[in-house]
């Protein structure tokens, strides 16, 4: 049986739907969510946190997964990173408060002091800027910490733009952007006999449409 | 693990290939002749009393084209070699996973063409069966068929690096993004990009060859061919399949490749393929293609296929009471000569205690021994006898395995 790891918060409706329009299987929402795993069309579909596909893939418990770019920045993994399914779009960016003189990267002090939850990510463009870069690492609430004085600047994921700007915070660059990936276990793809490339075919022809 | 090595390690020997003990710190300068930067990041390093850096192997290639270029340098290629031994690594990957592992592998080094490939495919077959494993594949690629794919690509010099870094990483998303930024839309490009596809039987040589347009990818499609006839003559037609697809260190490899997958598991248990030009780094330019078999992977894919090694067998445990000492001690040696594992216990016991502690050691005989003329003697769980210690010497070499 196939297996496909998908994630939990805001890729979980479009990881479904996309699932939906291949044809592969037809897996509810709410019914997920209360079983974590469901077994159906040949399909084993397992709910996880987003940032858990990439391991659940490398290690092969999984054949496939979805994940957003995001989540595959921050770590290398074997797995192959077949397609993008061009839902989930959001932006990693830097942004500092309203008020502060800072603007694009010309403007930025020779040691910049950025608070993120994307560590290689952030510390990787800065790198390649030529920025010297001191990266605070946080787990959450990432826009509290230019308005508490613990860093010059923010470097996190956007989609609106609106939570930047309820903390009075501008964007002054962008890192990357990211999508929904569909990844693949190397060994599960070797070892398939059709099957699996079929059902990645399938959902191919249904993010062209 | 140690049956799972010595069973391939026969195998190796079956085929002629010659043990060869390499050491396990080299001159990081060495190992650096042929790793790169990468590998040697992730090496454990220590300094020499001169301040000289040196390193823990974390593989046996390179110190395997070492001795052949050092101290075998007057043996005559082709050389047949294999080696067993661990290798440590800095993996800082997303799993935590034990720095220290097993390798076990061979080198046919000398000796170019499919022949060579072929013997050494067949080889690294045989030794998975040699191993216990049921249920495994093999998949057979080509590093040249990659390099034809790029060459026919005809890419612009600033995107190659590019298109080379997103194949290494296996980002598939990025690539195509890369091809679509040129110009030019080729078979190759197709056949790049459908990469994870390319696998299957023979006929996936042939559906390759239709579509490739440059004489490197060609001739690569006719080696896999020829190495499929050979593999045929070893008796292997069709345990083996092609992956042209196959993603591999392209620097290092430069001819037919390989890789083994056990029945589960996200890595493969074997690698190996051509490597042509890493003899010539150290000075004795040669010819060369090996493989070796993660031997960490494999007892993990016997365990979980419920295959492991048999229990290390034990044929006699010789329990003893009062005067029955020296008896059973005798005994044991007469046992040893016959070619059985015999134990002796280190304090006495009675007869219904050393039933119970032969069977809990697994022995297939229990004997117990007393000094008097008779000898209890128990086959597995059956019903103790008493014999004369001839007797039962007897009838052990009978059942002798």
């Amino acid at each position: 049986m196939i297996s496909i790891a998908i994630p939990t918060g805001t890729l979980l409706e479009g990881s479904l739907d996309i699932l939906r329009r291949a044809g592969v299987t037809d897996v509810d929402h709410e019914e997920i969510g209360r079983q974590l795993m469901v077994e159906r069309d040949g399909l084993r579909v397992v709910l996880v946190k987003p940032a858990d596909v990439p391991a659940y893939v490398d290690h092969g418990s999984t054949d496939l997964g979805i994940a957003g770019k995001d989540q595959l920045w921050e770590s290398d993994g074997r797995h192959y990173e077949l397609l993008d399914l061009r839902f989930g779009g959001c932006r990693l960016i830097v942004a500092v408060p309203e008020s502060s003189p800072l603007e694009g990267p010309g403007s930025w002090p020779p040691t910049l002091r950025v608070a993120t939850k994307y560590v290689r990510s952030t510390a990787a463009y800065m790198a390649g800027l030529g920025q010297g870069v001191e990266v605070v690492h946080l787990h959450g609430s990432v826009e509290l910490a230019p308005l508490v004085g613990l860093a010059d600047a923010i470097s996190d994921l956007t989609q609106t733009g609106r939570t930047l700007r309820e903390n009075r915070l501008r964007i002054v660059a962008e890192v990357d952007r990211s999508t929904a990936r569909l990844v693949a276990n190397e060994a599960s793809l070797k070892r398939s006999t059709g099957r699996l490339q079929e059902l990645v075919t399938r959902i191919r022809a249904a993010v062209m449409e | 693990m140690r049956a799972t090595q010595e069973a391939i390690l026969a195998e190796m020997r079956a085929w002629g290939y010659r043990y060869v003990v390499t050491p396990t710190l080299e001159s990081l300068d060495a190992l650096g002749l042929g790793l790169d930067a990468e590998q040697l990041r992730r090496l454990f390093k220590l300094t020499d009393a001169d301040g000289s850096l040196l390193a823990v192997v974390g593989e046996r290639t390179v110190p395997v084209a070492r001795l052949v270029s050092g101290r075998l340098r007057g043996v005559p290629l082709p050389q047949r070699l294999c080696y067993a031994g661990p290798v440590l690594t800095n993996d800082p990957g997303r799993f935590t996973r034990r720095r220290e592992s097993y390798q076990v592998g061979a080198e046919l080094v000398g000796a170019s063409g499919p022949v060579a490939d072929a013997e050494v495919i067949a080889m690294a077959v045989r030794c998975l069966d040699a191993a216990g494993l049921r249920r495994y594949q093999v998949d057979v690629g080509h590093a040249e068929f990659f390099q034809g794919l790029l060459d026919g690509l005809a890419l612009p010099a600033d995107l190659e690096p590019g298109v080379r870094a997103a194949l290494a990483r296996r980002d598939f998303v990025a690539l195509e993004g890369l091809l679509d930024a040129t110009p030019l839309r080729s078979a190759e490009h197709e056949l790049l990009l459908r990469f994870p596809a390319l696998r299957g039987g023979i006929e996936i040589l042939d559906a390759a060859g239709r579509l490739v347009r440059n004489g490197r990818s060609e001739r690569a499609l006719q080696e896999l061919a020829r190495v499929h006839d050979l593999l045929r003559a070893h008796g292997l037609g069709d345990g083996v399949s092609f992956d042209l697809g196959a993603i591999r260190d392209f620097d290092y490899y430069t001819g037919v490749i390989f890789e083994g997958y056990g029945a589960e598991g996200g890595r493969p248990l074997a690698q190996g393929g051509r490597y042509d030009r890493l003899l010539a780094r150290f000075g004795r330019p040669a010819p060369a293609t090996g493989f070796m078999v993660h031997m960490d992977r494999t007892g993990e894919q016997l365990r979980l296929a419920g295959e492991g090694p048999e229990l290390t067998r034990l044929d006699a445990a010789l329990a003893w009471a009062a005067a029955g000492l020296e008896e059973a001690v005798r005994l044991s040696g007469l046992l040893r000569m016959f070619g059985m594992r015999a134990v002796v216990d280190t304090g006495p016991r009675r007869l219904g205690g050393a039933l119970e502690w032969g069977r809990a050691l697994g022995a297939r005989h229990v004997l117990h021994v007393t000094g008097g003329d008779r000898v209890a003697w128990a086959a597995g769980a059956g019903r103790p006898r008493r014999l004369s210690a001839g007797q039962v010497v007897a009838r052990l070499a009978d059942r002798a395995p």
